[in-house]
């Protein structure tokens, strides 16, 4: 069995991807493949902390229940942002991010 | 499954994650993230993971990503991105901040991984909530701490833009 620690630092690592995404690229299709990014980091952390061999059956239930939880939410998150981007590409023929305002006129 | 198979995986998902955000046509990106679900996928059966794994492919591997081809079609007239080197520079500044704070706040937390400590046979949710808050305690103050600049980093980051776009303004 693989070790727990090398587990959270994947999920660490996809997290920071994600993160870089977020903070470093300015085209908004990217940055919401950067919250998938980190939505399946935090998933796999989840998996991770459940899969330890002292942690009992109802706490590992809860680890697979929960990731569930937040597929279903981003899901939803991101079928409204990939919404606001097709709004957007209308408004300013573009998915820059620093082009968002025009959304407002 | 060989143990060194696993940790291929693990590692093809982190590269197939950075060529998802690295790759400047975004059709390449999408392939990125395709390979990057189907190595989660593969992590979530061999941790005993089955529902989830199922759910995540189905949602994540095929769901968004026929969303994100149809997404990409519709906007591809799009210019090519340039990169930005002072913004990459300062979000990688900030994320080598928060995974440096973020793998040693996991790594020097020592009691989860002793098989002789406290964290033993706690066979029910509660104890085993009970024993990670006790073992995490200092994970999550740090965590705290690091959302807390993120915030802060973010913020920053979105000030001197909104300043640089109102010089340019003013310029023009």
């Amino acid at each position: 069995m693989m070790d727990q620690i090398h587990l959270l630092i994947l999920g660490i690592i996809l997290f920071c991807v994600g993160l870089y995404a977020l903070l470093g690229k300015r085209n908004v299709i990217k940055i919401l493949m950067g919250i998938e990014i980190m939505t399946i980091a935090i998933n796999v952390v989840f998996i991770a902390l459940g899969s330890a061999d002292f942690v009992g059956d109802d706490f590992q239930i809860f680890t697979q229940i929960f990731p569930i939880i937040s597929i279903a939410i981003g899901a939803a998150v991101m079928a409204v942002g990939l919404a606001i981007v097709i709004n957007n590409y209308r408004h300013a023929k573009g998915v820059d991010s620093d082009e968002m305002a025009t959304l407002k006129r | 499954m060989s143990l060194a198979v696993i940790y291929i995986f693990m590692i093809l998902a982190i590269l197939a994650a950075i060529f998802a955000i690295e790759s400047r046509r975004l059709m390449f990106a999408v392939i990125g993230l395709i390979l990057m679900n189907l190595c989660v996928w593969i992590l979530f059966l061999v941790l005993n993971a089955i529902l989830l794994a199922w759910i995540q492919l189905i949602v994540y591997g095929g769901g968004f990503t026929a969303l994100f081809v149809v997404v990409v079609a519709l906007t591809e007239k799009q210019k090519d991105e340039l990169f930005d080197w002072k913004r990459s520079a300062i979000a990688l500044a900030i994320i080598a901040v928060i995974m440096g704070f973020a793998i040693w706040a996991v790594v020097s937390s020592e009691a989860l991984f002793d098989p002789a400590g406290s964290l033993l046979f706690a066979f029910d949710l509660e104890d085993s909530l009970n024993a990670l808050w006790n073992a995490r305690t200092m994970d999550i103050i740090l965590q705290g701490v690091v959302f807390f600049a993120t915030s802060i980093a973010i913020g920053t980051l979105f000030i001197s833009h909104k300043k640089k776009k109102v010089k340019e303004e003013i310029k023009a």
